[in-house]
């Protein structure tokens, strides 16, 4: 494997190239548009295609197209694109197609600025669009994780026919760092389901009208069972320290290296700290949670957001069990100093200094 | 409404649109903007509306503002839309007395904002009827995402989405006709135009925009030395060279009837507006000919065409 330097943005272009995506639909909005431009200089060098959509409604929607007919597809944006492109991944998640939607957050609501944020949290983790859905969200924290999480995406994609959503900071989409390149993928899922031309067998269907009271019923169950199955199968976590830690705190994507680091500060100021870092959103590790939170004596919440939205998901995961406090700003990637000074408020107040 | 022009008393007015603003040195979108309101009278009050792109980052990062007038802006694929709403409720409060003077609604908007993702919410804006001008400032590509390729971008034209290498020439396709699809909606004044020499053409055609009642569009060409990839210094020539070799020609739509506008004395060969810019220098390598002779005979067909239509 060759290990070479890379923007975060073009780790995941690389790295979804690498899974066989060779259908890419993109739009222009900062911080994502390098993905665009790395597609639009290599699909055409590999025999795959990039198109410009003329808005990020268009380009969702060419996502549909490109899915329905069974390839490895993807779209890329930020914030206030993927609302524009809810609706789509509306569709998707009823047509139960595959595909992968990168998010490269900037902070809002509103046109907000292109500085960092984890403020698009609720959007991707609850559906974001209309009706009875989830999708995969995964938070990578590194330029390599850019690539191995985007490779990881295409193939949960596959394997529960649902769209999967990246999501990372602007911060990591600007970010360059080592990467190993990882090797091509070569074996892939069948995809019976997928239309592509029902010569010697019979139509396939991909609908998402079910006006019979029964039939939507029928398919929301279906989902929800799917759903059900994605939570027991893809939770994914990473825990440091946290055995016999007093004060945990959770952060994910960029913010968890820098927890990490803010870990290691409290621990030689005497805190006992440790991390929780979810690197799938959805689903995500209540379970995880739940289980250091009968051992910790409090817990922190830090994202790069005013109001505090994974805080909601470390709420119903302790279920009262433990303090939970919050540290976070728009617009900013605080440095572990400015955590650690915040951590000893904290601690302060949980008589744990 | 005919007024005799004369660009010093004109400049004297109190600019509408004052400096200081971010926008980059050579830059077309300033001199447009400037040109448009410019053509207010001076007693008259605007709501200017702008789509999201490098003249709504450059001229009004809250909370300063380069417009001596109101300003809104959403979202950036909705500035008609925006526009129309104001409009409406304008109308609603002078019904009832509930405003004075007169307000005039101006809307800017980029290639981006205007050919492709606000498409939508213009032609609404113009088939409602609200009395509205519609301006794009026409730059042909994504500029302030960092020049990625839109319909108006012209065909070859390098982009970072319709980059020149072994695969790719440039972009493939044509660019899109919006002022002839603006035509289409049989909407009471469009034109054509560019802010070149003394600024008559663009300040006439503004002029006749903003107090023609009813909804009316300008396509006004704005070159970006980021983008085009030319000395900042060379604006204006650039400019020239565009009208001059009929690659933007200058005309108007009154109701419905065509009047060129201006006519060159002689008309150029296409490669002299080709040449001076880095997105088109992949035209001139060897091998390349067809290159220049397919866009001179596009830009020969769509002139022949005006020329026709305008009875010139």
């Amino acid at each position: 494997m060759q290990r070479v330097l890379m923007k975060g943005n073009e780790a995941i272009a690389e790295g979804a190239i690498r899974a066989g995506c060779r259908g890419f639909f993109g739009y222009p909005i900062t911080p994502s548009s390098e993905i665009a431009e790395y597609m639009a200089r290599k699909m055409p060098t590999i025999g795959g295609v990039f198109v410009q959509a003329e808005s990020e409604l268009a380009a969702i929607n060419m996502v549909y197209g490109g899915a329905a007919t069974g390839a490895r597809v993807m779209t890329a944006s930020s914030g206030p694109g993927i609302s524009l492109k809810q609706e789509g991944i509306s569709f998707l998640a009823e047509g139960e197609l595959p595909c992968l939607i990168v998010d490269i957050c900037r902070g809002g609501p509103g046109l907000g600025g292109i500085q960092p944020s984890q403020a698009d949290y609720f959007q991707a983790t609850r559906g974001g669009g209309h009706g009875d859905y989830y999708i995969i969200v995964l938070a990578p924290s590194s330029a390599q994780e850019m690539m191995d999480l985007t490779m990881l995406g295409f193939e949960l994609a596959d394997k529960h026919r649902t769209p999967v959503m990246l999501m990372a900071e602007g911060t990591l989409g600007n970010l360059i760092e080592p990467v190993l390149v990882r090797d091509e993928v070569t074996e892939f899922v069948d995809k019976p389901w997928a239309i592509t031309g029902c010569l010697g067998r019979q139509p396939n269907i991909v609908n998402t009208l079910h006006m019979p009271v029964e039939q939507l019923q029928t398919r929301n169950q279906h989902l929800t069972e799917k759903y059900q199955a994605i939570r027991s199968q893809e939770i994914r976590s990473e825990e440091f320290l946290t055995e016999d830690a007093d004060l945990i705190l959770v952060a994910y994507g960029i913010m968890a290296r820098i927890a990490k680091k803010a870990v290691m500060n409290a621990r030689s100021l005497g805190i006992k700290t440790g991390l929780i870092r979810p690197i799938t959103l959805w689903p995500y590790p209540y379970g995880v949670v739940n289980k250091i939170a009968q051992t910790c004596k409090a817990m922190v919440s830090i994202e790069i957001s005013t109001t505090g939205q994974m805080i909601e998901d470390i709420k119903l995961a302790t279920a009262g069990k433990v303090p939970i406090h919050y540290i976070g700003e728009i617009a900013r990637t605080p440095n572990p100093e400015e955590i650690t000074q915040q951590l000893l408020v904290i601690a302060a107040k949980e008589g744990l200094i | 409404m005919k007024r005799v022009y004369n660009l010093k008393q004109e400049v004297e007015k109190p600019p509408r649109l004052t400096g200081g603003h971010r926008l980059c040195a050579g830059c077309g979108a300033g001199v447009v903007v400037a040109g448009v309101l410019r053509a207010l009278n001076k007693e008259d009050r605007a709501v200017v509306t702008n789509a999201t792109g490098c003249l709504e980052v450059s001229t009004f990062m809250y909370p300063y503002t380069a417009y001596m007038d109101s300003f809104i802006h959403s979202a950036f694929e909705n500035s008609a839309a925006t526009c129309s709403g104001v409009e409406a409720a304008y109308n609603a409060l002078k019904r009832r007395g509930k405003v004075e003077g007169t307000v005039k609604f101006i809307t800017f908007g980029g290639d981006g904002g205007t050919y492709d993702i606000g498409f939508q919410s213009l032609s609404g804006a113009m088939e409602r009827g609200h009395d509205m001008v519609y301006v794009c400032y026409d730059n042909e590509a994504y500029m302030n995402t960092g020049i990625q390729r839109s319909s108006s971008t012209p065909r070859f034209a390098r982009t970072t989405t319709s980059p020149v290498g072994a695969k790719n020439q440039g972009k493939k396709q044509e660019k899109k006709d919006l002022t002839d699809i603006m035509v289409a909606h049989n909407i009471p004044y469009v034109a054509q135009t560019a802010p070149l020499g003394n600024f008559k053409d663009l300040h006439t055609k503004a002029y006749k925009a903003i107090y023609t009642e009813g909804p009316c569009f300008m396509n006004v060409l704005s070159p970006c030395p980021r983008g085009w990839d030319y000395p900042m210094a060379k604006l204006a020539e650039i400019i020239k060279l565009a009208v001059d070799t009929c690659v933007w020609p200058l005309f108007e739509v009154e109701e419905g009837v065509w009047h060129l506008s201006y006519m060159p004395k002689r008309k150029l060969p296409v490669e002299d507006f080709l040449r001076p810019q880095g997105r088109f220098r992949h035209m001139f390598e060897q091998g390349n000919e067809w290159m220049i002779e397919a866009a001179q005979a596009y830009v020969d067909q769509r002139w022949e065409r005006l020329l026709e239509r305008s009875g010139a």
